[in-house]
């Protein structure tokens, strides 16, 4: 590999290209404008997750220069367009879950929209809700459609069932994980302004800016040109801002619209925690049968997401998390049915892994399960099941040569972090008595890089760049910095595809006014997707600018500064994938990234509290185009899976999320994080730019599964959830004890 | 109400709202918005700058607290040209990611090194504990920190001082009338007149302010009042005044030396931007019954004096809860001092908290513990728990089953004082833990003091 100098920038560990504005506190995010012509919106909310809503009205004591506007006061269509368009902007006569908006309330300044929220009288005939997936299953109420069943994949091959009846041994295990709140340290933010045209721009701390501007025109029945979408420097998403800022946009849109003013609706934690979505719930029931060596024959799996009461983005969801549940291992034959269903409760979206880390959790638990009833080493029997490179996925990918790397990531760290010697010493450990117990973990998992399928081709991302007069190349895309680096690497591909220096590009922050639509930044599709149709674009431009300079030039970009040159590129899918979205069968991802990760744990037997001691995590992600801003993906991700797996447990309570807080909805501080130990292996991929592939939403996977291996080796206990508290390992304890 | 204080160097004269928190001031009414709100509740630590050499949560400060004093936030620290060592290592070790929580946790991180040139990681995590961030897993942030800690601080001219004696001036547009005594007569006066909302540390009061849910007419703050400041050594014991912040305790020898399960507890409150502010007092008047330096005092065998205008009065610490959130205290009394007996020689002590997390937590369960061993038996046993019932509890059988108990016999008294304690306290399902935890979890930690009573002096 190439060292890293100033003319390749791939590779290069260099501080990322917003870092200063950040220590120095110079960066703006949506809050820190002053804004004293907005007005301020908020929502008014039902308390109950089921309801008839009989009336909403305003009392004598509304004030008379606040607005309030409902379902039939809307100007425009009830409705935020996502993958369907049954989620309404207002709830019209039904309320299907508690925090609904059923009114909305915009006022001059705070005191006056707090006189006006609390002079709304909402009238509701409270209904028997659903809020447990059970009774969901059994399609009472139904919250939604016939069944409640709001989407169902299935994925079949071979013979399972003459597989089962040969088999050796047969495992089975139900594994449950709970939702997952984002906790971007800034809350959600949307600033809309009206137009004199007529429509209006949205300022807001957002991941997709098309997105938003899709459901504005959707359901404002808006021109592309009326509706402007710009992105605020961003405090962190995680998926939370990929499909909620459509709905406090459109929210503070009719706001700003019905009023003639700027409409701000930036959120206070409590309202950010009780309201936004979440990470979906899940319960998967998994069969596995293996021959006499432990190799596995079959699976049969079940994986059911709590969908929430709304569509959002749950099919999408479902569809990754059904295409990664079999793991990365090879499974002749197979049986695997995924629904998502609905109940009364919020509806819950996209969080970094996307209904992977629900599968791989099951996955995994699966294998450790399984490992201990075959009296294999947990890493052993993986080591006899993982695919390489020849191997066909149970939807029918085959891993072309150089495209499987769970072996090296598996034996990578394995060796890196001592693994048998750890486990070694945590069993001499325990042995000693006293409070503590240690325990050594493994897991082993994958992510596919962008959409599912054919997905890219069908959202067909476009990139533009642009030559300023000053040699500099501004980069137009929209896919958005939110502390996960696109900022910085996006602009280091640009730079090592124009042979400059970094300092010669410059990233355009989004803005639908000026920037094509490159579709959401997503599905660790950045770098990736939108990096390749980057290389593209930015040599499409250095040939027009020597065509325009001359061979000669010593610098062809700056020479032909002042041309205007300008060159535009569009997604060009490989001829050689194939992708059958009717049967889920195909090329499912052009790039898998591959991550084994060991975690080494203590848990205080009198209080059972888990501490993650140490995580050493080994990913392949093809080029790393940063290593530096790819180490912090690695552990900040993983941070977030470990934490999923022990600390973080939302509670519901009459349909309503019990712990809204920060004091009470539980993340990681300094003390409750591990030592972090990460490799980067590179097996450079053609799919995208520079042989990088996918990574942002890959280190979430390994983390709650290898830290139930780790509480599970400490113990002698079986772990079944994510996440696995206290309360739950000292009822457990007990139960084995008897 | 005017104000006037020193922001970065530079003298500020204001008009504000007595109350408006110190995070409003620095952002509206003087546009330095680098301190963010993240949480409102003391929790993240967005909000943190340097107040007097210590950090705090500045969305828990009222305003007339920064009055004479000197606050350092993020946009005095340093520029792109001439950085602070800590923003330049959090820039080369890639610790930056959204980038929202860093203003506050390099503040913290110059907090620290202004305190400790080199700290080990485990100091540095601690120091850091009070600033969530959700991007980067906290790796990166602290290998910057010791890297930073590699590089002296620029000295940028002199520091001003803070000037504890002058005080706010009140403005007759003013909603809240605001109390500084400087003495604790003064004090007492003017909460015998009635009607004034008492001040310690603000950690709590702060996030009820800001919620609405108190809106007092007038205030009466104890920062400023010099006898309720400090550790003295009097007659065989310690006495605490109780505006006594947990970072004064935490840096008190003698607290460390002669009282370490108090020591320990102080530790566990909340992380050091809490810890600057909030009190011994207002833990102890607050009345939670999860407070953390609660149970020491109980175990300690600590008492409470108590002053008015009336006169003082003392109550044992165990005496001093009457029930959830309610103490003897009467409305015209002041929690003037904790007085602990120092414990006899070779008393052992321990404090063991099972929280929400390892820190910034609230206990699900806390347990202080003290007995000694004379002539192989057990003395002096004295047991507390916190969060296990509507206050917190001296667990009066479990320490009659020990009291007298022999050390060769502390593995059958380990099961039965646990048991005992099992069956006295009386906790509840919330949405921090269950009743069920609780007890077992109770029992649990009593029994593993018991057992290491046996073992070589420890904690």
């Amino acid at each position: 590999m190439p060292a890293p100098s100033d003319h390749s920038p791939v590779g290069a560990p260099m501080p990322r290209l917003d870092a200063w504005g950040k220590v120095t506190g110079a960066t703006r995010f949506l809050p820190d404008d002053p804004r004293p012509d907005a007005w301020l919106g908020a929502a008014v909310r039902s308390p109950l997750p089921h309801a008839r809503l009989v009336s909403v009205a305003k009392t004598a004591s509304f004030p008379a220069e606040a607005v309030l506007l409902t379902a039939p006061d809307l100007p425009c269509a009830n409705l935020v367009a996502m993958v369907r368009e049954d989620l309404p902007l207002l709830a019209a006569d039904e309320v299907r879950f508690a925090t609904q908006p059923v009114a909305l309330v915009a006022a001059p300044d705070r005191a006056t929209l707090k006189a006006a929220l609390a002079a709304v009288a909402v009238e509701l005939e409270e209904l028997p809700a659903v809020l447990d997936l059970d009774a969901a299953l059994r399609g009472e109420g139904p919250v939604w459609g016939a069944d409640n069943v709001v989407a169902e994949y299935r994925i079949d091959r071979g013979d399972p069932d003459a597989a089962f009846a040969s088999a050796a041994t047969v495992v089975e295990g139900t594994y449950f994980t709970g939702y997952q709140e984002h906790m971007y340290i800034e809350p959600q933010g949307i600033v809309a302004t009206p137009r004199p045209d007529g429509g209006v721009e949205i300022l807001g701390s957002l991941q997709c800016p098309y997105y938003v501007h899709n459901a504005m025109k959707r359901a404002l029945g808006l021109d592309d040109d009326r509706v402007v979408v710009r992105q605020s420097p961003t405090g962190g998403a995680f998926g939370g801002k990929e499909d909620y800022p459509s709905i406090l946009a459109l929210q503070a849109a009719v706001l700003a619209l019905r009023c003639g003013q700027p409409v701000a609706m930036i959120y206070e934690r409590r309202e950010d925690v009780a309201c936004t979505t979440k990470r979906h719930p899940s319960r998967t029931r998994y069969r596995s049968a293996f021959d006499r060596d432990g190799e596995l024959l079959a699976i049969d799996v079940d994986l059911v997401l709590d969908a929430g009461a709304y569509t959002t983005l749950s099919p999408v969801v479902l569809s990754r998390g059904v295409l990664h549940v079999a793991g990365p291992y090879r499974v002749p034959h197979a049986r695997i049915r995924g629904r998502t269903v609905a109940t009364h409760t919020p509806p819950n979206g996209a969080f970094r892994g996307f209904g992977v880390p629900q599968a791989a959790f099951a996955c995994e638990r699966q294998m450790d399960r399984a490992a201990r009833r075959l009296g294999l080493d947990p890493a052993e029997l993986r080591r006899r099941n993982l695919v390489r490179d020849g191997d066909t996925f149970v939807f029918g990918q085959t891993l072309r040569p150089g495209m499987a790397a769970a072996d090296l990531v598996l034996e990578r760290v394995l060796e890196r972090s001592g693994y048998e010697l750890r486990r070694r010493e945590a069993r001499a450990f325990n042995a000693g008595g006293g409070p503590l117990r240690r325990g050594v973990g493994v897991t082993l998992t994958m992510h596919g890089g962008g959409f599912t399928g054919d997905g890219e081709d069908r959202i067909k991302g476009k990139v533009a760049v642009r030559l300023d007069p000053d040699g500099v190349v501004t980069l137009l895309v929209s896919s958005v910095e939110m502390g996960q680096g696109a900022a910085t690497v996006l602009p280091q591909i640009a730079a090592e595809a124009l042979g400059v220096p970094v300092g010669r590009i410059r990233y355009h922050q989004p803005d639908t006014s000026a920037v094509p639509d490159s579709g959401p930044t997503v599905a660790s599709r950045t770098t990736m997707v939108v990096g390749r149709i980057l290389v593209a674009a930015c040599r499409q431009l250095a040939d027009k600018a020597r065509a325009f300079a001359g061979d000669k030039a010593a610098d062809p970009l700056l020479a032909a500064g002042r041309a205007g040159l300008t060159a535009t590129a569009v997604y060009e899918p490989d001829p050689d994938i194939n992708w059958d979205q009717s049967t889920m069968h195909g090329d499912a991802y052009q790039g898998w990234s591959w991550a084994a990760a060991v975690a080494e744990v203590e848990v205080d037997v009198d209080t059972m509290e888990v501490r993650p001691v140490r995580l050493t995590h080994v990913v392949e992600i093809g080029r790393a185009v940063n290593p530096v801003l790819c180490v912090g993906q690695v552990e900040g991700g993983a941070l977030q899976g470990l934490a999923w797996g022990h600390l973080e447990e939302m509670k519901l309570r009459d349909g309503r999320y019990w712990n809204d807080r920060m004091s009470t909805y539980i993340i990681p501080t300094s003390l409750d994080a591990p030592d972090f130990d990460v490799e980067l292996a590179e097996l450079p991929s053609p799919r995208g730019p520079f042989g990088a592939k996918g990574l942002g939403e890959l280190p979430l996977n390994a983390g709650a599964p290898a830290l139930a291996a780790a509480v599970e080796d400490a113990l002698d206990i079986e772990v079944f959830e994510a996440p696995v508290t206290p309360e739950i390992l000292l009822a457990r304890r007990r139960e084995v004890r008897r | 109400m005017k104000i006037s204080l020193w922001v970065n160097g530079v003298r500020r004269d204001l008009e504000v709202p007595p109350l408006k928190r110190l995070l409003d001031v620095l952002r509206e009414d003087l546009g330095l918005v680098g301190a963010k709100e993240g949480c409102g509740e003391g929790e993240c630590g967005a909000c943190a700058v340097i107040l007097d050499g210590r950090l705090v949560n500045s969305c828990l400060l009222p305003a007339y607290r920064a009055h004479g004093r000197v606050v350092r936030t993020i946009e005095g620290l340093g520029t792109p040209e001439s950085p602070d060592p800590v923003q330049s290592a959090f820039v080369v070790e890639g610790a930056v990611q959204c980038g929202y929580c860093i203003p506050g946790l390099v503040m913290a991180s110059r907090a620290l090194l202004d305190e400790e040139a080199s700290p080990t990681r485990p100091r540095i995590r601690e120091a850091l504990a009070g600033n969530l961030c959700r991007c980067t897993g906290y790796e990166r942030i602290i290998r910057a920190v010791e890297r930073a800690g590699q590089t002296p601080a620029r000295v940028c001219g002199t520091e001003p001082s803070p000037d504890p004696a002058s005080e706010p001036e009140a403005s007759p547009g003013d909603e809240v009338v605001v109390h500084v005594p400087g003495s604790l007569r003064e004090a007492c006066e003017m909460l015998g007149r009635g009607g004034v909302t008492v001040i310690g540390g603000a950690t709590d009061l702060g996030v009820l302010l800001h919620e609405e849910i108190v809106a007092p007419r007038a205030v009466l703050d104890l920062s400023r009042v010099a006898e309720l400041h400090g550790v003295r050594r009097e007659e065989g014991a310690l006495v605490i005044g109780a505006a006594t912040t947990y970072a004064d305790l935490l840096r008190d020898p003698d607290v460390a030396r002669d009282l370490p399960c108090l020591h320990a507890a102080v530790r566990t409150v909340g992380a050091p931007a809490i810890q600057s502010l909030g009190t011994l007092g207002g833990n102890l008047v607050n009345g939670s019954p999860g407070a953390d330096a609660v149970p020491p005092l109980l175990a300690l065998g600590a008492r409470i004096r108590l002053m008015s205008g009336a006169g003082g009065r003392e109550v044992a610490a165990d005496a001093f809860f009457t029930g959830y959130r309610a103490t003897v205290r009467r409305p015209d009394e002041l929690v003037a001092a904790i007085i602990v007996p120092l414990p006899a020689a070779g008393t052992r002590q321990s404090f063991r908290k099972a929280g929400t997390r390892r820190a910034q937590a609230i206990a699900k369960v806390n347990l202080a513990a003290c007995a000694r061993v004379q002539d192989g038996a057990l003395r002096d046993v004295r047991l507390a728990a916190g969060s296990v019932g509507p206050t917190v509890l001296l667990l009066r059988r479990a320490m009659a089953a020990l009291e007298g108990g022999r050390v060769a016999d502390l593995e059958r008294l380990a099961g039965a004082v646990a048991a005992a304690a099992r069956d006295e306290v009386v906790p509840i399902d919330d949405v921090r833990s269950t009743a069920d935890y609780r007890r077992a979890v109770t029992g649990n930690l009593v029994a593993r003091f018991v057992l290491s009573l046996g073992e070589a002096p420890f904690l």
